[in-house]
């Protein structure tokens, strides 16, 4: 365990740990069909009680499992793949091989998103290192314990390396980019801008994830609808906490299509039961005081900008829903701040949208609407159009991109005779 | 209207640290609330902003439960008013290092007057009452008089009231910069050798332009009777390694006088009116006509005596702009609610530095891209 995640301090470190698990990946090719036996133990392993609490962990249980995971290697390498097999293509065939030693720059808000990004990269035969955020030193130290603990012939451990590492350490960095032959970097702008100016080999494959934001849309039929909107203000809620609305994937605004004689308020009002409700189920720990700032400054500029703005907040910075009218997405507070638009029609704020927009979340009643506005979604930049309460779900393409396929090699070998 | 102004003139009044914290504290909750129904209710955006905070104004039982605005909301431009323009008389801004954008801050007559009374009862209880020279290490453009006045310049013309007369001894350099004029700092200090005399100067300004070249030159004058006070933050020196017991003995080496005689006060524009020096005790105190409530970043709510947090000001000073409540950018340790041990009454404050800027904003901060596109 010490061997696969550690802090390191030195260039020389990374690059000894660097050799050692490239060399365990080229020695031993390894199949799908077994990562997945492991990963399906794992995620068992990781419902026992000193890994069950950990923000994330769940999701990353259902993540391991085979009926998750197969239909997307299937989906993403082809059927052959999953027992490493080549497969024919006319009178070619083809077969995916890994790109070698795939370098991890998650994003620091996210438990489990170290662990995530290294299975996308194993599940293509490649050796991993994910850099390890101080911050998350201790839960990625407890999941891996389990991987540790169910992978007894070394499997997948030999060909992983976590080092731990502050963000400032430039070095650090510069040896981790040197020693990889793809890379996938998560994160906000700063960090993403920070990890592409890393001296990577030419031949590196970057595979960049975020920074985007999300927002939501309801047609009235959904929110007007007093049975339905309980259930609507609940599913909002608990994608709102995800994360603490830091994540790519998290509304950072939801748009209420208008309806004669239906008012948002009241929308609001069961939104704040919610998120009272999400707060006393999962209140925050710990907060930068920076956040505590910000989310004071929204509520206090959304109020004083336009004396027609509403919001309904607690005392504590624990959460925020600002109501106003508009097509527009607000400046993004994150932190639990909500800003809740009624618009005169969902196509105007559609049709606004950009690359800056990874998902949209809907609810819209009739279908035939719901295809036109992902249409149109999809034509002005947005990746992923899900329903609302399903936003956070993991699941390729994501950012418009697969999770396997870029990084592996596809093999094409055009054979000379029949 | 008239009445609040007799009440607060009557805080203004008092002795600036002698007010039981219970006494203290009720009678500013009650004057802000006032200040709150009468003054806000001038701007549109605050009636709404306190229409929504979650404690009903008339209600709110404790300082900490009446809405504060954060600071940078003062950055807004026009600035924030709650007089006519014609009763405009200055506009103060801050220096805006760090935050690129500076507060603005509008005065009438009646402000800018109990501003310089706030800042001369604060300071009378540390220095005394009496008027000596003054010393200001800084040029006179800083200070001059005009429609606007930047944050070293409310500071200098704050302490004027205890002037016989008014020296500056730094000057341009033609080049852009400026620079000590040794011969002026000289001919002051050999005139005033043996009497008490006050020197003011911005944190870094003191450090750049009088210590480092003084020290470079291994000149020392001969002042024993001086009160160095300085304010303006410390980024600046800690960036140069240089802490406060640096800063201290170099300055008391210089003038050849006592640590004690250099007095660090914290302070904002903003916040008009009110300094905070250190005691003996090496805390910042609170006078009758303010208050500070250190807010725990989680909860928002005021802390317990030996934690920090967020720093909030309030005053009942402003009339003019919505300064009364202003939750700062700067963290703070509550030392204690009253007890300590130079005498003075009230709440005391240790200043631990600004609040650092977030460094984890996830995959889903998208800053630059909007930035870069606007």
């Amino acid at each position: 365990m010490n061997d696969l995640i550690r802090v390191v301090d030195s260039p020389a470190e990374i690059s000894t740990a660097v050799t050692g698990v490239r060399e365990c990946a080229a020695a031993n090719e390894i199949t799908p069909n077994i990562i997945l036996d492991v990963f399906e133990a794992w995620g068992a392993a990781l419902g026992e009680p000193e890994t069950a609490d950990i923000p994330g962990v769940p999701f990353l249980r259902l993540w391991l499992r085979r009926n998750t995971l197969e239909p997307i290697v299937i989906r993403e390498l082809g059927r052959g793949a999953l027992y490493g097999d080549w497969m024919e293509e006319g009178r070619a065939r083809l077969k995916a091989y890994p790109v070698g030693v795939v370098g991890h720059w998650p994003a620091g808000n996210v438990e489990i998103q170290p662990v995530l990004s290294m299975t996308c990269a194993l599940l293509g035969g490649n050796a991993s290192v994910a850099r390890i955020p101080s911050r998350l030193s201790e839960q990625t130290q407890r999941i891996m314990g389990k991987l540790v603990q169910v992978d007894g012939n070394r499997l997948l451990t030999e060909r992983v390396f976590m080092p731990i590492f502050d963000h400032d350490r430039r070095d650090l960095h510069e040896a981790m980019a040197k020693a990889a032959d793809g890379a996938m970097i998560w994160g906000g702008e700063e960090a993403v801008l920070r990890v592409r100016t890393l001296s990577f080999p030419h031949w590196a494959r970057l595979a960049v994830f975020g920074p985007r934001i999300s927002v939501a849309a309801m047609d009235a039929g959904s929110w007007s609808s007093s049975g339905e909107r309980e259930l609507w203000c609940r599913r909002i809620a608990r994608e709102v906490w995800q994360f603490d609305q830091q994540a790519c994937s998290s509304p950072q605004a939801i748009f209420l299509e208008k309806k004669q004689g239906y008012f948002a308020a009241e929308f609001v009002q069961a939104l704040r039961i919610a998120f009272e409700s999400e707060n006393r189920l999962h209140p925050r720990r710990a907060i930068q005081p920076a956040l505590t700032s910000a989310i004071c400054q929204a509520r206090a500029s959304w109020l004083m900008d336009n004396v027609a703005n509403q919001a309904v907040f607690p005392t504590g910075p624990d959460w925020t829903i600002l109501l106003g009218h508009g097509s527009d997405i607000p400046r993004p507070t994150q932190g639990k701040t909500l800003s809740v638009l009624e618009a005169d029609d969902l196509i105007k704020v559609i049709e606004r949208l950009d690359g800056n927009v990874q998902t949209l979340g809907l609810a819209i009643a009739d279908a035939e609407r719901e295809r036109e506005l992902a249409s149109l979604a999809a034509k002005r930049g947005v990746s992923r159009i899900v329903k609302l309460g399903h936003m956070h779900v993991f699941f390729p393409p994501w950012d418009g991109v697969d999770l396997i396929r870029p990084m592996v090699r596809m093999v094409r070998h055009v054979c000379q005779t029949d | 209207m008239s009445e609040l102004v007799e009440r607060i003139d009557q805080l203004l009044a008092r002795p600036p640290y002698a007010t039981p914290p219970a006494e203290h504290l009720a009678i500013l909750l009650e004057l802000l609330k006032e200040e709150l129904e009468q003054l806000w209710c001038r701007d549109g955006g605050l009636r709404n902003y306190v229409r929504h905070w979650p404690v009903d104004l008339r209600s709110a039982t404790r300082l900490a439960d009446l809405p504060y605005l954060p600071v940078a909301v003062l950055k807004a431009q026009p600035p924030l008013s709650l007089v006519k323009a014609s009763e405009i008389k200055r506009t103060l801004t801050s220096s805006a290092t760090t935050s690129q954008l500076p507060s603005r801050i509008v005065l009438d007559a009646a402000t800018a007057r109990r501003m310089t009374k706030g800042v001369a009862a604060i300071a009378q209880n540390f220095l005394g009452s009496f008027r000596r020279p003054y010393l200001v290490v800084d040029t006179p453009d800083s200070a001059r008089s005009g429609l606007e006045m930047g944050a070293r310049g409310a500071a200098i013309q704050g302490l004027r009231p205890f002037a016989t007369e008014v020296t500056y001894c730094l000057g341009p350099d033609g080049k852009g910069d400026i620079v000590l004029d040794r011969d002026l700092l000289i001919r002051f200090a050999r005139a005033h050798a043996d009497c008490p005399v006050l020197i003011y100067g911005f944190t870094y300004i003191l450090w750049k332009y009088l210590v480092q070249p003084l020290v470079a030159t291994n000149t020392s004058l001969d002042m024993p009777s001086v009160h160095i006070l300085h304010s303006g933050g410390w980024k600046r020196l800690q960036d140069e390694a240089v802490n406060k017991e640096t800063f201290n003995t170099g300055l008391a080496r210089i003038f050849n006088c006592s640590t004690d005689h250099v007095l660090d006060f914290y302070g904002m524009v903003e916040n008009v009116g009110v300094i905070y020096p250190d005691c003996v005790e090496g805390n910042k105190h609170v006078p009758t006509f303010a208050e500070i409530i250190v807010r725990d970043p989680l909860t928002l709510e005021p802390v317990t005596e030996g934690e920090r947090g967020i720093i909030q000001v309030c005053s009942v000073l402003p009339t003019s702009f919505p300064g009364h409540l202003l939750l700062t950018d700067d963290l703070g340790e509550l030392v204690a609610y009253d007890g300590c041990g130079c005498g003075r009454r009230g709440t005391c404050v240790r200043f631990v530095g600004r609040v650092p800027k977030s460094e984890l904003r996830g995959c889903g901060n998208i800053e630059l891209r909007r930035r870069v596109a606007a």
